[in-house]
């Protein structure tokens, strides 16, 4: 077992798998669920189940994870999740992929973004 | 409103008085004022009364005047007093006061064209004597059920499914396509129901039973013809149905009361009905303990607004536990939310305080575009347009502000919206709704999945779409399968009559006046959901009949607690029943879910892990089944019982 601040991305990965079979996978033990498979997509995880993921890892590894790094590009696979939070270690200093810059609004948003009458 | 039963025998061979009994027994908590027979050689016919109109002259089976029609009827015409004028001045001659008794006539007189011409709620059967067939028919949106079944040229029918069953010659066995059904849509969609070979007449259809053989045909056709705009003096119109149609409902010799949930349509019922009405109006509410789903500050506001003698049922954390076996035992189908259950409550009140009829909202919601379902269904598609904007999938966050994880799960949540299926798909509007539902199937056992067989009930649905559908408009189309797959076979039954006629209380829906839908349908979408408004033409009407805080109140759904009913802290142990059908031979004996499944579940729900919608509903899912079939199915499903064949089950022998 590897000291708190020094998992490899093979030991996150290992452990947020077992987290997500417990919890997640639970009624579906023979589920062939790989590192590079989407969580979301495969109806693996829903909204709710990410908050429980980000909790985890926050528990797990004792990092913090902010609003706008919660995206696919960060938390859709193992692999992603491994990645993202061997780089929010202490040291190993990777940044993690930001939330993209929104776009501007379309004239169709400002429509249904307008105030209520 | 009451409760009916019968069969009809193909030969001569008579009907049992003591099945009869039994089969108005089993529905006499529809009827407690009265039981009534009918009985001859061929056909048997049996009637619990609930005395609303001419308490003393409206008793059932009812024959008119030379004999040759005999009916047995549930449920109100509103317009019975224009047609029995007419029909007198055609020569009718009337000896009750009963629109049980117009239903006659006007049948002698049009024959099946007499069903255009009623307005109103009703499931009625006429037994015509002149050829010795059967008349069967249901009102335009299903208010009211009615079940049948046939068996070796025999038919059985009734107001429920427990008095076919009572007859003792209705086999008692599941339709696993049924349960898929339910798991899917949150019920079986007509004809079809959880029970084998038991099925219920579609809303809007009629049936003709003759020599053994029985004969369906749609009577009523849902349209949603628009005009391109509103036209003149549409809101002027809108005021004269409603006005007209809450008026014809508050006819009864009984006192009448409302439901009021604090939203806009019930508000403007209520408000309406002691416009139009001298007595007090009494209403009537649920509050919940958890703030989440509580409403009351609202209610309270609106029953002061229209100054009605108001009465509360509180909600507890143990109430829907307590209740949910008899509720089941009512509904007669799984369910995948407790929200019945609350009802059940609401409508032993009303009794206890004295009230057999009551007003209620229902319908407006999908009349108007009241559900986010219609908000959600525009934004999926805006989205959709700019599959790769990341601004434009934040509305959903806008749709959804009472759903906890909108902010900390971002991004994951708007996909699931993105990700739910092609604007192509006729069923774009309902396929996030029905993949949510859907997950419960991640419960089902081996054996049961296998015994599916490539049931496939989204392409069944598909299939059965009417023809004028694909004309339609993406809201247009999602308001007709909000109706066919969810008001009609869940909201009116399971959330509607049967938890109000559990305790012998009819619910009156003005909103379904199929006037009122027609209106609706032909307004142009924009006149009911502008930009994110919904409703739009019901506030600006409603505006002139409530305080403005209530007509313009944002929509909040109707919900109550799933995982904490049953696990929450509060609430202490759950009752035995819940652990013993959660059990593992419980389960294993059930069949239809994997025990190693459920036990993770429950570990999750006693530890409040399961706090999202997927799990709540698995669990309401898996422990309703486990009741409905104790309740109804005297054996457990074995393998090899049924087959699947040319799009059905059949019972293998």
């Amino acid at each position: 077992m590897s000291q708190a601040g020094s998992y490899s991305p093979t030991e996150i990965v290992d452990r947020t798998r077992t987290w997500v079979r417990e919890n997640f996978l639970y009624m579906r033990p023979d589920w062939k669920f790989g590192d590079d498979d989407p969580l979301l997509g495969s109806g693996v995880i829903d909204s709710i189940g990410v908050v429980e993921l980000v909790e985890f890892l926050q528990s797990a590894f004792r990092i913090k994870v902010a609003d706008d790094e919660i995206v696919e590009q960060n938390l859709g696979t193992l692999t992603a999740i491994g990645r993202f939070v061997h780089g929010k270690l202490p040291g190993n200093g990777t940044s993690p992929a930001p939330a993209q810059s929104g776009e501007k609004n379309t004239a169709g948003a400002g429509m249904l973004l307008r105030p209520r009458a | 409103m009451c409760g009916f039963a019968g069969i009809a025998r193909r030969d001569a061979s008579g009907v049992a008085p003591a099945v009869l009994q039994r089969m108005a027994a089993a529905i006499r908590h529809r009827g407690p004022d009265g039981l009534g027979a009918h009985a001859d050689a061929r056909v048997g016919l049996a009637h619990a009364r609930l005395s609303i109109i001419d308490l003393a002259g409206g008793a059932q089976p009812m024959a008119n005047g030379d004999g040759t029609l005999v009916i047995v009827y549930n449920g109100e015409i509103f317009n019975f007093p224009d047609l029995k004028d007419e029909l007198a001045a055609r020569g009718y001659v009337f000896r009750t006061r009963s629109d049980t008794e117009v239903l006659l006539h006007a049948y002698a007189e049009w024959g099946e064209a007499m069903l255009d011409r009623l307005n109103g709620q009703f499931a009625f059967v006429i037994y015509d004597r002149r050829d010795g067939s059967l008349f069967l028919t249901r009102d335009r949106f299903g208010i009211l059920p009615l079940y049948y079944a046939e068996r070796g040229g025999d038919l059985y029918f009734g107001s429920e499914v427990k008095a076919l069953l009572a007859s003792g010659e209705v086999p008692r066995a599941l339709d696993p396509a049924g349960l898929d059904e339910v798991f899917t849509f949150w019920a079986a969609r007509p004809p079809r129901t959880p029970f084998l070979g038991i099925c219920a007449l579609e809303p809007g259809c009629c049936a003709r039973w003759h020599g053994g053989r029985l004969t369906i045909r749609r009577w009523y056709t849902l349209d949603f013809a628009a005009r391109a705009a509103e036209q003149p003096g549409a809101l002027e119109q809108l005021a004269e149905l409603m006005h007209s149609g809450v008026r014809q409902r508050l006819l009864a010799d009984v006192p009448v009361g409302g439901y009021l949930s604090g939203g806009l349509d019930s508000s403007a019922v209520c408000a309406l009905a002691t416009r139009e009405s001298s007595a007090e109006l009494r209403t009537f509410s649920v509050a919940f303990a958890d703030p989440r789903f509580d409403e009351s500050a609202h209610q309270e506001a609106v029953a002061a607004a229209v100054r009605s003698r108001h009465a509360v049922q509180h909600i507890g954390p143990a109430d829907i536990a307590q209740v949910f076996p008899e509720v089941i035992r009512h509904t007669e189908t799984p369910l995948v939310r407790t929200a019945p259950a609350p009802l059940y409550l609401l409508s032993r009140l009303a009794r206890e305080r004295g009230i057999k009829v009551v007003l209620s909202g229902e319908g407006a919601d999908e009349l108007f575009y009241g559900y986010d379902l219609f908000k959600e269904t525009v934004v999926r598609q805006f989205c959709l347009r700019q599959p790769d904007s990341t601004t434009r999938p934040r509305l959903f966050d806008r749709l959804y502000p009472y759903l906890a994880p909108g902010t900390r799960a971002g991004d994951f949540w708007r996909r699931f919206f993105l990700s739910a299926g092609s604007t192509d798909d006729p069923l774009f509007s309902h396929l996030p709704r029905f993949r949510l539902t859907a997950w419960i199937k991640e419960f089902y056992s081996a054996e049961f999945r296998a015994g599916l067989d490539g049931f496939d009930a989204l392409g069944e649905l598909r299939d059965a779409l009417p023809p004028a559908f694909a004309g339609w408009s993406t809201l247009q189309r999602a308001a007709y399968l909000e109706m066919v797959t969810l008001l009609s076979p869940y909201l009116l039954s399971s959330q509607g009559d049967r938890m109000a006629m559990a305790h012998g209380v009819e619910a009156r829906v003005p909103y379904l006046d199929h006037r009122v839908f027609e209106f609706a349908a032909a307004l142009p979408d924009r006149s009911k959901l502008r930009g994110l408004q919904e409703k739009e033409i019901l506030r600006r009407w409603a505006a002139n009949v409530l305080p403005a805080s209530a007509a313009q109140r944002t929509k909040q759904p109707y919900r109550a607690p799933d995982v904490p009913a049953f696990f929450g802290r509060a609430e202490g142990e759950p009752p035995a029943y819940v652990a013993e059908l959660l059990d593992e031979s419980a389960l294993k004996r059930g069949g239809i879910f994997d025990p190693a499944a459920a036990r993770g579940l429950v570990r999750r729900c006693r530890t409040g892990q399961a706090t999202g919608v997927r799990e709540g509903q698995a669990l309401v899912a898996i422990l309703s089944t486990q009741l409905w079939q104790r309740e109804f199915l005297e054996t457990p499903l074995e393998s090899g019982a049924m087959r699947y064949e040319s799009g059905r089950f059949v019972l293998a022998n």
